[in-house]
């Protein structure tokens, strides 16, 4: 029987796994797709407390419900992060023909 | 589940030999790659009766009217997850006498998308020159 | 749930503000001469080769493109967004007395605070559009988008104000947060906006994953993302759960605002943007931040059982205030780029103003910890868009004279130009926190507030540091005044209306709220009532 902790278990991997993306991939188009699974792994984590709830909740109150419309929202926004992000890395594409961060060296500390 | 498993039992030999089968062939090849002799020089190398060489680099870049296509498609597109769950929950708002609100919530929805879609349209992005 | 005009009257900042970037957006696609279809100059990105090299060109040559088509007119574009938030600011002001109400079915709420909020955010923006104006006329960059882009965020700043649910945080928040990103690649000179826009972007996205990972967790933990709902499981005795909610939340917004040592993405980013957007982010971003992070720690986890006790977040952000003043004045010490010496001077007020949120945890100290935070915001917000609109008047001559910014280029300014001078050194004094000026009042009280939550190492930290901070501030002043100058070149007498206007604006309010402080505290003080529970 397949029950929240597998879920919750999967989302906390997929997320540690982007994260993990986001901080090693050179590729900057890579790190963009890493941020994505940064956020449907909330996602998932939402939906499983959703499905199982942790907590004693009346069958038809809100809060079941509050998981489900926050992936919703949660999949426009990564959607518009998604398109703002492909076009900053357009932009830098364009002015340095790479895509790789380490090249991204023009500002130091 | 018992009864499955005993119906799938008379099977488990020909399971065996399949994955016997699948590790023969990975062995052999791989050995074979390893073991075999090589001698390689650039005439053997080259593309021989079976087509020519390739000119130009493979990884060749996409043109960026694709991804802007891509953006905008991805923008537009992912409106249908508000406009679904409206669609199917729209007869229960009308039952409790919320029909014209909840019409109107999607019509000013859809009119600030459509003044998105004028944008879009007016700066030249849908055209393909 | 229905319609609600109380709802939409509660929002009204929000929605004057999203209004007129909407207006923006339309009016600038119908008017003439934008030539269609060619990406180079009407969605900003240069297509073919020789746009590629134009756009490291010098700036002047940007305009010289080899069409005969004249660009239209958009200078009225700057005085419409300042009008929009001149009626927003207007809009928050005229509400500011009334009784705070839950708006949305309880997902956002009007109440003083989110007023101040709202009226703190919608004055940087006005000030940063009067100051972006000459910038941009000056390298010919006006487009129609970039005041969209900056109302947009405003409008999220405002609504982050406001948000009561972790859903509608969430929203707000990447509203503002992608129109900033867009904002600081907005000028295409070069690789470093796109380059600092891209580590912007990719460190803030990170940050809003945490945050949004941390909102999954209260709601697994309370079955809801309302705040009033995880204040009250955590008095019904807090799970584990919920604690590890409560750390993703505050790291996801110690990003936002810049704490050590998640702030790596800071000086990067607003050396890149252009100057005048860096100090509407300076100045609005962490208004907005600050606001949210309030918000969440005290609504959602501000019983004072809860902050203090042995998982309180008291201590979590007691270090981070700590180490945030330590690192930012220290690393702004070597800095010779102006840009960056007060990027990380906006580190180091980071950590001042965590001071105040960390005082906030008990019940006692509470209310002048409010006050304090949104008069140290406020008078903050108005010295660093003067700060840097005085960096934006230099920052546009060096551009177009093609040098980099460093302290030199500000040798014997006060020759050049004795009332820039005089702004730009008022401004340092009152960041540096030196009596007559705001920045002096604003630490104060924040300081004050810190000693009476028996935070005093705290706030004798705040003070060595604060001494610490008047070596780089101060050497500003000494080259504007004691160095002679090196560089002969006067700055442009020309198109200093709006942005003489906005430094003479953020001059009085600095000077205002230093010596008469008490008519800002009352304002605060409407603000101060919503958390006294």
């Amino acid at each position: 029987m397949v029950g929240p902790v597998h879920y919750l278990v999967l989302a906390a991997i997929l997320f540690a796994l982007g994260a993990a993306g986001v901080v090693i991939r050179r590729n900057a188009i890579i790190v963009l797709m890493s941020i994505e699974i940064m956020l449907n792994a909330v996602n998932l984590s939402f939906l499983a407390f959703s499905r199982f709830p942790l907590v004693p909740v009346a069958p038809m109150q809100a809060g079941i419900y509050a998981g489900q419309v926050a992936v919703f929202f949660v999949i426009a926004v990564a959607a518009a992060e998604a398109a703002v992000g492909l076009a900053i890395v357009i932009a830098v594409f364009r002015s340095r023909t790479s895509v790789h961060v380490d090249e991204f060296d023009t500002l130091k500390l | 589940m018992d009864t499955d498993s005993a119906y799938l039992q008379p099977y488990l030999p020909i399971l065996v030999l399949l994955l016997l089968a699948g590790v023969m062939c990975f062995a052999i090849s791989i050995l074979a790659g390893y073991l075999g002799p090589k001698r390689t020089f650039p005439i053997k190398e080259t593309a021989f009766e079976c087509g020519s060489p390739t000119t130009g680099d493979p990884h060749s870049r996409h043109s960026v009217k694709f991804y802007l296509v891509a953006l905008l498609f991805i923008v537009f597109d992912i409106e249908s997850v508000f406009i679904y769950p409206w669609g199917a929950l729209l007869r229960d708002f009308a039952a409790q006498g919320l029909g014209w609100f909840a019409y109107l919530e999607m019509l000013s929805f859809m009119a600030t998308l459509a003044l998105g879609l004028v944008y879009v349209w007016r700066k030249g992005a849908l055209e393909w020159s | 749930m229905s319609f609600n005009a109380a709802d939409l009257q509660g929002v009204l900042p929000a929605i004057i503000l999203s209004v007129g970037a909407l207006f923006l957006l339309t009016s600038e696609v119908f008017l003439r001469n934008v030539r269609p279809a060619v990406l180079g100059h009407a969605g900003g990105i240069p297509t073919s080769p020789a746009e590629r090299v134009e756009a490291k060109l010098p700036p002047g040559a940007q305009g010289a493109s080899p069409s005969a088509v004249t660009p239209p007119d958009r200078r009225y574009q700057a005085w419409v967004a300042a009008a929009f938030a001149a009626l927003g600011l207007w809009a928050s002001l005229a509400q500011l007395g009334d009784p705070a109400i839950a708006i949305f079915n309880g997902t956002a709420a009007s109440d003083g605070f989110a007023r101040v909020v709202a009226a703190v955010v919608c004055g940087s923006l006005l000030l940063s559009c009067l100051v972006a104006f000459g910038y941009l006329e000056a390298l010919r960059a006006t487009r129609g988008e970039f005041y969209a882009l900056a109302l947009f965020s405003a409008s999220g700043m405002c609504l982050l104000g406001q948000a009561t649910d972790l859903i509608v945080i969430f929203i707000a928040l990447e509203v503002m947060s992608l129109a900033v990103y867009c904002l600081s690649a907005y000028l295409r000179r070069g690789n470093r906006p796109a380059e600092a826009a891209f580590k912007y972007f990719v460190l803030g996205s990170f940050a809003s994953a945490i945050f949004l990972y941390g909102a999954a967790l209260a709601y697994g933990a309370t079955a809801s993302t309302r705040l009033v709902d995880i204040a009250a499981a955590l008095r019904g005795g807090g799970s584990g759960l919920l604690w590890a909610a409560a750390a993703l939340l505050v790291v996801g917004f110690a990003f936002k605002v810049a704490a050590v040592p998640f702030h790596m993405w800071v000086p990067d980013v607003y050396d890149g943007a252009p100057a005048p957007v860096t100090g509407f982010m300076a100045a609005a971003v962490k208004v907005a931040a600050f606001a949210t992070l309030v918000r969440i720690l005290l609504g959602g986890f501000g019983d004072p059982v809860a902050a203090l006790g042995a998982h309180g977040w008291q201590r979590l952000v007691v270090w981070l205030a700590g180490l945030t003043m330590v690192v930012g004045n220290l690393l702004a010490i070597p800095q010779r780029s102006v840009k960056r010496m007060l990027a990380y001077s906006s580190i180091a007020h980071a950590g001042y103003l965590l001071v105040a949120v960390a005082a906030m945890a008990g019940p006692l100290p509470r209310q002048d910890a409010i006050g304090g935070l949104l008069f140290y915001l406020a008078s903050y917000g108005a010295t660093v868009i003067g700060a840097f609109g005085v960096v934006a008047i230099i920052e546009r001559k060096l551009a177009l004279s093609g040098a980099g910014d460093d302290l030199s280029s500000w040798a014997g300014l006060s020759e050049r130009h004795p009332a820039l001078a005089a702004a730009m050194s008022l401004f340092m004094v009152s960041l540096a926190g030196i009596p007559p000026t705001a920045g002096f009042m604003a630490k104060l009280t924040v300081f004050r507030a810190a000693v009476s939550a028996e935070l005093v190492p705290l706030a004798v930290l705040g003070v060595l540091t604060s001494v610490g901070g008047l070596y780089y501030y101060l050497r500003v002043v000494v080259y504007v005044y004691m160095m002679p100058t090196t560089k002969p070149d006067a700055v442009m007498g020309e198109r200093l209306v709006a942005a003489g206007l906005a430094l003479i604006g953020c001059a009085v309010l600095v000077v205002w709220m230093g010596v008469q402080p008490g008519a800002f505290a009352s304002v605060a003080q409407n603000a101060v009532a919503v958390f006294s529970r």
